[in-house]
């Protein structure tokens, strides 16, 4: 059944690629709905769906695929965040057939996400992020601007080498497994008398992985990309892309095959701590309100990383719900920033400010997501922090607890001081005329925005169904 | 592992680590964008040969052949679209020099 989640993306993509009339204007209702039903899949676990028997197609696809809670709740998020750029793209071009090329290389990274998510074959793993990565870099240089394709080269080599490092730790792991599925490689490793090749192994694949994650240090091409890329575009790479790359996949090999142990677990907090701090320091200093947003998502992304590398049941669970909250806010804030640069043709915080009374839906969603960053009660961004920061408490690494607590105040401050430079305050001089924005960009907003109140009130609700079942990926 | 497989690993090794190092310098050392792409294929050739190398030994030449086209079929999509970011650069800058790459600033 789990085929499907790849299969039918590339089907619609073909179809929609026919040469007959009528199908370009059926492109957004397909895709839209596509990522729709995807989110409701996961949301409704008992319904017709997962109990349809499709014995013939079964035969045809034989795929070796697995789903777990760790998987679910990136299902979801991909679908949604999906959804969200295909919404934006449709408003954002202008014309039908960028339109189609969009929804076509959206649809590619969707089949490839769900791939990434679903398989167990570390070299199907392999294939689907390559997938993924190929429309990235096509659709950040969608409109050929300069800047943008600048970003992309960049991202093109530093992801090319992390594939290669990846690809390089592959075949060491091939010399003693003889196959590529993750237990396989589990076991062997486990079992093998060569230490030394194991930790090269580890090594090599985990340093790709934070050049997929752009985490400090290799973070040098995750702020270019996201701060030239088209508006729908960062969305989908800052809500996803690089999240199911990098930090899902480093979740999913460190469990699956290099077994969760001590010394990967303080590399790890290591990684996560000094990405907390230097993405902050930075943002900080930004004066792009896209770039503050791509440094802060490193910070946060560091979050993620040393809730993981604590290694408890309660980090895990904690990771993986700040996973999704980051996912849901930080893609509010690229929305809200795709809002200020279609009405006012900058996103240079000195130019803007006191936007608030002029797109007053923009600005309270924008506070409310950036309180959620920096972890403020109710929002949910507080309650997943909270859980890391007890987890890294009871573990014993308190010093790395001091810095997550300390890193939020720096968060505080960097968003605090954007809502005031963007929002608060007089309007500057040409900002008289500015409107609300156009539908296109204010229904995902407040289809986020609901879900950043919905997740913070109803936190225990998640936690119990989804993210501490995703917490048991660790045995 | 055979004595006959053993005796072919090390050449195999030695020449596999040279391309590695040939690709990283002519990376390393150049200007021009399109020298970077040749010096990226040969990384990732050599990465193809160590994969073959490696079903070799462990007794798996099927298996990793299987992996080494898909492998093929990747790498060309990547370098098709790093060529058509190349040449998009290029129309644009007039040059393929990676020093112009610098207009991205805060």
């Amino acid at each position: 059944m789990l085929y499907l989640f790849i299969i039918v993306p590339l089907f619609i993509l073909m179809f929609l690629n026919l040469p007959f009339r009528g199908l370009k204007r059926a492109a957004f209702w397909l895709a839209a709905a596509l990522c729709l039903f995807q989110m409701f899949l996961v949301l409704f676990p008992d319904s017709f769906f997962w109990k349809l028997d499709f014995a013939w197609l079964d035969h045809l696809f034989k795929f070796d695929l697995a789903i777990d809670g760790l998987g679910e709740i990136m299902l979801f998020c991909i679908g949604l965040v999906v959804f969200i750029s295909v919404f934006m793209g449709r408003y954002i071009n202008a014309d039908a057939d960028e339109k189609l090329n969009f929804f076509s290389l959206l649809l590619i990274a969707l089949a490839g996400l769900n791939g990434i998510v679903l398989v167990k074959d570390v070299f199907s793993l392999y294939v689907f992020i390559e997938i993924t990565s190929v429309s990235s870099f096509m659709l950040i240089s969608f409109y050929k601007r300069r800047e943008a394709l600048e970003a992309t080269f960049k991202y093109l080599i530093l992801s090319a080498i992390a594939t290669i490092l990846m690809l390089a730790s592959i075949s060491l792991i091939i010399l003693i497994s003889g196959g590529t599925s993750f237990s396989l490689m589990h076991e062997a490793i486990r079992n093998s008398p060569h230490d030394f090749l194991g930790i090269f192994a580890i090594g090599m694949f985990l340093s790709g992985l934070f050049i997929k994650a752009g985490l400090v240090p290799f973070h040098g091409w995750l702020v270019d990309a996201y701060s030239s890329a088209p508006s729908a575009v960062s969305v989908f790479l800052a809500g996803i892309a690089t999240k199911a790359m990098g930090i899902y996949t480093l979740m999913r090999v460190t469990s699956a095959i290099f077994g969760f142990s001590i010394p990967i677990g303080n590399v790890l907090m290591l990684i996560g701590a000094v990405s907390i701090i230097i993405g902050a320091l930075d943002a900080l200093a930004q004066n792009d309100f896209k770039r503050m947003l791509a440094y802060s998502s490193i910070s946060q992304m560091g979050y993620i990383v040393l809730g993981f590398g604590c290694g408890t049941a309660l980090g895990v669970a904690g990771a993986v719900f700040h996973l999704f909250n980051h996912t849901i806010f930080k893609s509010l804030l690229f929305v809200n920033s795709a809002a200020l640069k279609i009405q006012t043709g900058t996103s240079r915080m000195d130019k803007l400010g006191g936007l608030a009374r002029k797109m007053p839906l923009t600005a309270v969603s924008s506070l409310l997501a950036g309180l959620s960053t920096a972890g403020i009660p109710p929002l949910p961004g507080f309650w997943s922090k909270l859980i890391i920061i007890i987890a890294l408490w009871g573990s014993g690494h308190y010093a790395y607890a001091v810095i997550a607590v300390l890193a939020s105040l720096i968060t505080l401050a960097y968003i605090i001081s954007m809502q005031r430079r963007v929002f608060f305050g007089e309007p500057a001089g040409e900002m008289e005329n500015v409107k609300e924005a156009s539908p296109g960009v204010i229904l995902p907003t407040l289809l986020l925005t609901l879900i950043v109140i919905v997740s913070g009130l109803f936190f225990p609700f998640i936690l119990e169904n989804f993210a501490l079942p995703a917490g048991m990926i660790i045995k | 592992m055979t004595a006959q497989a053993l005796s072919l690993f090390w050449p195999y090794c030695i020449f596999i680590i040279m391309l590695v190092i040939i690709g990283l310098y002519c990376m390393l050392v150049t200007y021009n964008l399109i020298r970077a792409l040749i010096g990226l294929e040969l990384l990732i050739k050599a990465i193809t040969l160590f994969l073959i190398l490696a079903g070799y030994i462990s007794g798996h030449p099927v298996m990793t052949q299987a992996l080494v086209i898909t492998l093929i079929v990747i790498e060309v999509v990547v370098i098709v679209v790093a060529t058509g970011v190349v040449l998009n650069l290029h129309r644009q800058n007039q040059s393929l020099d990676v020093r112009k790459l610098r207009t991205i600033k805060d």
